[in-house]
């Protein structure tokens, strides 16, 4: 009788078994999910945000992109060369930069003089950062109507924690900035850096 | 981008801790690497995350000095030319300036063929004669006399092209003089003999993933130890003086110094060279000659000793002056755009590169790679070369700019890969290569060449003022090519030519050595390929000398043989030792090519080392003073001396970032006003959390499918 026992004993761990790959099939699925969604949201916020941008340039209005959002779109940043165009917030927090890139309080405004600083995910919004070279042309236009364009300068690569931008006197300029490595997975402390300056129209 | 940063995803490994994801991620990154073609900046994903992630600085370990150095060095070079062998003693005076008691440590070039076989050191009257001892036995007895007080100076190679002279316990104000001695074979192509005194070691990469042990690290530092002097504090350091007598056996026709000036006197068959006045070892010294009479004589050497008798023949096949066609030829162009490119160096690879692109016809195929420490293939494939495609190829080339790693390996593979479309499988398969070949891991290019050279041969062009010619020499020899040396941007269309002259000739074929009457036991063991007016220099070591050589092949379509009557050498002092080093050169290329395992490499080439009085890899020179001369107490400071930048080299580009930011600062932009700014967080890492999510998903599956496979059986 002790084989059946062992038997039993068996099916039971099997059970247990067959609820553990479940539980790890699932919770994979459900990573996976949350991993796509990101993108995904990124990509679908710009569509909206452009609408909203599209209004706001009309109405010369804020205008929010969709009820209940904590932000607004500020202006569009485009580079010809790759035909990107990305929709730039105007709230510098963490969350809002899920949807699109944002303009950092810290820096000046678009316009003003000073160095504009715009922030976004490396991976989605500035993924195309990596293919801007020095001397090509980045446009900015705002939701007042102004057209700003600027030439890129060069790259840098810093700490966070080490970065200053040249403010007013050196005249109107852009800085864009996204984590780096392109390819990392994990979060690191470096920065990368894409100086531009204005030029006259 | 100018000052493009160094830093690769090194975070990518951290994250993929579960196995599986690892098997999900190699096929991701194969697949990208795949795609890497015409895009320079696809090219960007290709990097693998084994790119250089210490800062900054592309060179890993490589300094930069901002101030003169306590201890000055100055150079002399005595060279005498005799047959076809260089004596060179080369004495080096270090002077301590300082109040200080010095310790300093010298980082050298000495030409690639040259057997180091004597020390002197020179203190005040007395001369104390240094000795041949085991690597680190040597080190051991140079470390117990400079710590007992006593001067001591060690000589030490750490590339067959690379030295290190120490020198321990130089007083204040103290000149200690180094002398040492070595002989070289002077080369010869197309009837032009040449004699090349390097005089700076040009700043090493070494790319991250060869650190892989203390020994590799180790190795690694002691051929980057030298700091480069910052040119805005002075580029007129290390003062080199040289003279050279010249007495080759015959009367000299057309002798050239290609890079410095200098003043002849004496008569035709023995004449006397002189620097004009002594220069900063920044640039290669290059002494070129010919002989006066058509005909030069035969180039055979012996010498007898106790030990046995040797002999150096140099035999020389005709020039191909046949009509035959040139077959259809598939060329791949590898030129090196990284950092230490950077100023004359670029100009002279993109010129060359467009000269030899400027000579492909119709029916040959070509493709052109770029690497720094990345990689672009400009076709996937080898094309058709249509004045179109060749055109594209051009204006690639004209696009390059110097900058980043030289992860060289890479792109030799992928000029190796032979995908046999070029033009058919009769097809000559040539690999043209264009680079400074400032890397630290020969062995593994020479390996690589071993394992994947198929049917490609490799052509090195050796670019700038300073180029590693050991690496140079090893992989055309090693590739069955030939070394071509572009020193200036003027020489480009002169030393362009008789290399595209080669390229269009296949090399001799069905070449064979044999002994008559007599045994030789030769070196180099591998019979190199044998080009039209480029001579094959056999060295041999027999019990005594006897018999006939003969050397046969068939080039430009015809037979062709040389009989030299061994009995007939000229004697010459130099042979032996000439032996020795090229036995060594043999063992290397074993090892290179995994023949031979390290350990018993090592050994063997110490015991040659030992036999034959030679600085080795594993042998060095020491020597040490009886009394001791620096007083208890009083401390010993260490200098690594600093080295010139080589000529046309460009500083900024060289040590990128931080040596351009330090100069916006101070310049341009000295006005400008900074404000601090803290950057936010900017990545997503979905890629990250999907990877996960997959290994997750992947590990239930397939714990579901162990359990079915169970159940079923």
């Amino acid at each position: 009788m002790i084989g059946l026992a062992r038997v039993k004993e068996a099916a039971r761990g099997r059970g247990l078994l067959v609820l553990l790959l479940a539980g790890l099939c699932l919770a994979g699925a459900a990573e996976t999910g949350r991993g796509l969604y990101v993108p995904a949201k990124a990509m679908a916020a710009q569509v909206l945000l452009e609408r909203a941008f599209e209004r706001s340039l009309a109405n010369h209005t804020p205008q929010r992109p969709w009820a209940w959002a904590d932000m607004t779109p500020l202006a569009r940043l485009s580079v010809p060369r790759l035909g990107a165009a990305r929709v730039v917030l105007d709230s510098g927090s963490g969350q809002a930069m899920a949807f699109g890139p944002t303009l950092l309080p810290g820096g000046a405004a678009f316009g003003k003089e000073g160095t504009a600083v715009v922030a976004a995910h490396r991976d989605t919004h500035f993924r195309f950062l990596r293919d801007v070279h020095k001397g090509d042309l980045i446009t900015v236009q705002t939701r007042e109507g102004l057209e700003r364009r600027y030439r890129v300068t060069g790259a840098d690569v810093v700490r966070w924690d080490r970065y200053a931008v040249p403010d007013a006197g050196a005249g109107e300029r852009l800085d864009l900035v996204t984590c780096y490595p392109f390819d990392a997975v994990r979060h690191g402390p470096w920065r990368y850096v894409l100086h531009a300056e204005r030029i006259s129209s | 981008m100018p000052q493009s940063p160094a830093f690769r995803p090194l975070a990518f490994r951290g994250a993929l801790i579960p196995a599986v994801v690892l098997a999900l991620g190699a096929p991701a990154a194969v697949a990208v690497q795949s795609t890497a073609a015409l895009a320079a900046d696809e090219a960007e994903d290709a990097a693998t995350d084994d790119g250089p992630a210490a800062g900054t600085l592309m060179l890993r370990g490589q300094g930069i000095a901002e101030s003169l150095p306590a201890v000055r060095l100055g150079t002399d070079m005595d060279v005498t030319v005799t047959g076809q062998v260089a004596r060179v003693r080369v004495t080096q005076a270090f002077r301590n300036t300082s109040g200080k008691w010095m310790e300093a440590h010298y980082l050298y070039p000495l030409p690639q063929d040259g057997a180091v076989d004597s020390l002197k050191m020179v203190v005040g009257q007395r001369v104390i004669v240094g000795h041949v001892q085991p690597r680190e036995k040597a080190r051991e007895t140079y470390e117990a006399a400079k710590a007992s007080g006593r001067k001591a100076g060690l000589v030490e190679q750490q590339r067959p092209n690379m030295f290190t002279t120490m020198v321990a316990n130089v007083g204040p104000g103290e000149t200690v003089l180094i002398a040492i001695e070595y002989q070289a074979p002077v080369t010869q192509a197309n009837g032009t003999f040449s004699l090349r005194l390097p005089l700076v070691v040009g700043p090493r990469y070494t790319p991250p993933h060869t650190l892989t042990s203390a020994p590799a690290v180790e190795d690694a530092n002691a051929v980057t130890a030298a700091p480069v002097l910052d040119p805005k504090v002075g580029s007129g350091l290390n003062p080199t003086s040289i003279s050279v007598r010249l007495a080759p056996g015959f009367d000299v026709a057309n002798l050239i110094s290609r890079y410095h000036k200098v003043n002849i006197t004496g008569p035709l068959d023995d004449r006397t060279v002189r620097l004009a006045e002594s220069v900063p070892a920044d640039r290669d010294f290059v002494l070129e000659w010919r002989s006066a009479s058509a005909d030069p004589t035969l180039g055979l050497f012996a010498q007898h000793t106790d030990k046995g008798d040797f002999v150096m023949a140099s035999v020389t096949p005709p020039a191909d002056l046949s009509n035959l066609p040139t077959p259809p030829r598939e060329m791949v162009f590898v030129i090196d755009n990284s950092g230490s490119m950077g100023g004359d160096s670029m100009d002279e690879a993109k010129a060359s590169l467009i000269h030899a692109l400027g000579t492909l016809r119709p029916q040959d195929h070509f493709n052109v790679i770029r690497f720094d420490d990345t990689m672009t293939r400009l076709f996937d494939h080898s094309v058709a070369a249509t004045p179109d495609q060749v055109a594209l190829a051009k204006r690639f080339a004209e696009s390059l700019e110097a900058r980043g790693g030289t992860e060289m390996l890479p792109a030799l593979k992928a000029a190796l890969e032979d995908a046999g479309t070029g033009g058919g499988a009769d097809a000559l398969r040539q690999i043209v290569f264009l680079t400074d070949g400032e890397i630290s891991n020969e062995r593994e290019m020479m390996a690589a060449i071993g394992a994947d050279g198929g049917r490609s041969h490799v052509f090195m062009v050796g670019i700038g003022s300073a180029p590693n010619d050991y690496l140079m020499e090893r992989m055309s020899t090693f590739g069955g090519g030939v070394y071509t040396h572009v020193g200036t941007p003027a020489e480009v269309a002169a030393k362009m030519m008789p290399l595209i002259d080669v390229l269009s000739h296949p090399a001799m074929r069905d070449l064979s050595v044999r002994v008559e009457g007599g045994t030789l036991d030769l070196t180099p063991a591998r019979l190199p390929d044998v080009y039209a007016g480029r001579p094959l220099v056999l060295v041999g070591r027999t019990g005594h000398l006897a018999g006939t050589l003969t050397v046969s092949g068939t080039i430009g379509g015809k037979r062709w043989e040389r009989r030299v009557d061994l009995a007939s050498a000229l004697p010459s002092p130099a042979i032996e030792k000439l032996w020795a080093h090229r036995r060594i050169t043999d063992i290397e290329a074993d090892r290179a090519l995994g023949q031979m395992e390290d350990a018993q490499a090592d050994a063997e080439v110490e015991r040659i080392g030992m036999e034959s009085g030679l600085v080795t890899s594993r042998t060095s020179l020491v020597a040490v003073d009886e009394t001791p001369s620096r007083p208890a107490g009083a401390r010993l400071t260490r200098e690594e001396l600093p080295i010139n930048l080589p000529a046309g080299w460009d500083f900024d580009t060289l040590f990128g970032h931080d040596a351009v930011q330090s100069r916006v600062g101070s310049d341009d932009l000295s006005a400008m006003q900074a404000q601090a700014l803290d950057l936010p967080q900017t990545a997503t890492g979905f890629v990250g959390m999907v990877g996960k999510g997959l290994a997750l998903l992947l590990a239930g599956l397939a714990g579901f499918a162990l359990l079915l496979r169970r159940r079923t059986a």
